[in-house]
């Protein structure tokens, strides 16, 4: 009977992918709620804690896109066979790095501020996390898929920091004293 | 029957809230050159170009520093950080972080004058007002928990960046971390005004009367603030590849956003 339940709630949840934007902030907002809740159910242990949240938030990102802007010009001269190996090392790691932040941010409050529009094809999300002693600011950015109304996210700032400008900047640090093959390594 | 109704809920509010729609699949991607180029197009004016080369002088002692403050970090402050938070509960705490934050009031203040945020620096003296008093001398902040005002974090480094001071070159400072030229002469101007910082017994309303009380202060708070956010450190340090760039990097965007705001 349980197990019914946890596979019909799994299955619900992975139907959800690309948002609308009318709905971007009723989406996001249901999907951090979601996040917390997971956070906070003890009866959960951590491991789990961990693919529920990912689950959550999955369909949303553009993994695709965030490792094609992170390696700059460097994307242009892989092979295809190149392009899908580090788009998915590059996947893993920002999936890791995103579970062990939350990890950290287990009992905090989130508010979700302002919704913005700078072009037609991108709108951002300000979040703001409430911590023990500062609040962090986190915007998630959307871009639009050509002729449709399907809005991905490309990037998340952290505190003013873009994780996809991070990256850039260190793959091509790397890329300058080592070859691509290391750097898939090191991912 | 119950569990039953439980799961259309869901399913239908799965509905609701979200779209149905492909996902973007790793491998379904088209790779035609054309789409490829309109893709760089498309994003790269929103980013740096990753091969501009930055000028850093210091490179060589700034990641001996990185190296020391990281072990100071991990083998010192972090364990004192554990030993302490472990004693002291934590509303207590979090009441140290805030009395500091509401002593430190002048040096917000003074920065978003000479910014010309007036609102911000009249929302300051307020929280000031309000957090000193009915906040038991700054360990609430019933400012901004019941009259939803926060504090704007300006500091004289901001301050010179809003009027258009380049940041200069990096420079690592042992124990306070990563900063740059201009943001290390906004830490020196900012020490005369806090009541947290006295080096030479300058004004009457500093609370530490010589160094040594200024330097324990100053320990209080990096403890205190670490006991509370304990393995924030270590979480941020795994994403890098090398520790120096990494940090070098997250700091400077960091700081150009917060004075664009």
């Amino acid at each position: 009977m349980l197990n019914k339940i946890i596979l019909l709630c799994l299955l619900s949840v992975m139907y959800s992918h690309a948002i609308e934007e009318q709905r971007i902030q009723t989406v996001m907002d249901s999907k951090v709620k979601k996040v917390l809740n997971v956070l906070k159910d003890k009866k959960l242990s951590q491991k789990q804690k961990e693919q529920k949240s990912i689950r959550v938030m999955d369909g949303i990102f553009d993994y695709h896109t965030m490792a094609q802007i992170s390696l700059g010009k460097k994307w242009k001269t892989l092979s295809s066979k190149e392009k899908k190996q580090f788009t998915h090392a590059f996947e893993k790691k920002i999936k890791h790095s995103y579970v062990d932040k939350l990890r950290l941010y287990n009992n905090q409050k989130v508010i979700i501020k302002a919704l913005k529009k700078p072009k037609s094809n991108r709108i951002t999300l300000e979040n703001q996390i409430i911590g023990k002693s500062d609040t962090y600011k986190v915007i998630y950015q959307f871009y639009k898929k050509k002729q449709k109304n399907d809005w991905y996210i490309y990037d998340v700032r952290l505190a003013g920091v873009s994780i996809v400008q991070t990256y850039r900047k260190q793959f091509s640090d790397f890329l300058k004293t080592k070859s691509f093959s290391q750097l898939l390594k090191s991912l | 029957m119950k569990f039953i109704l439980l799961v259309c809920t869901l399913l239908f509010l799965q509905a609701c809230s979200s779209k149905e729609a492909t996902p973007p699949l790793i491998n379904e991607h088209k790779t035609s050159s054309e789409d490829k180029n309109e893709f760089a197009d498309e994003f790269a004016d929103e980013y740096e170009n990753e091969e501009k080369n930055i000028i850093d002088p210091l490179s060589g002692y700034n990641s001996m520093m990185t190296s020391f403050n990281d072990a100071v970090i991990i083998y010192a402050l972090n364990p004192v950080a554990e030993a302490y938070g472990y004693i002291i509960p934590e509303p207590l705490r979090i009441g140290v972080s805030n009395a500091i934050k509401n002593i430190n009031f002048p040096v917000r203040f003074v920065n978003n004058i000479l910014q010309g945020k007036f609102q911000n620096s009249s929302d300051e003296l307020e929280r000031f007002i309000i957090n000193s008093t009915i906040g038991i001398a700054g360990l609430m902040d019933p400012a901004a928990k019941y009259k939803n005002i926060p504090a704007h974090r300006e500091d004289f480094g901001q301050t010179l960046g809003y009027y258009g001071v380049d940041p200069g070159f990096h420079i690592v400072l042992p124990f306070l971390g990563p900063s740059n030229v201009r943001d290390s002469i906004g830490i020196i101007a900012d020490g005369y005004v806090s009541p947290l910082i006295n080096v030479k017994d300058i004004v009457g309303y500093k609370i530490p009367d010589n160094l040594a009380q200024t330097i324990g202060i100053t320990t209080l708070y990096f403890i205190n603030r670490t006991s509370l956010n304990l393995g924030e450190y270590e979480s941020i340090k795994k994403d890098a590849i090398e520790l120096y760039p990494f940090l070098r990097d997250i700091y400077e965007q960091k700081r150009v956003s917060e004075i664009d705001e």
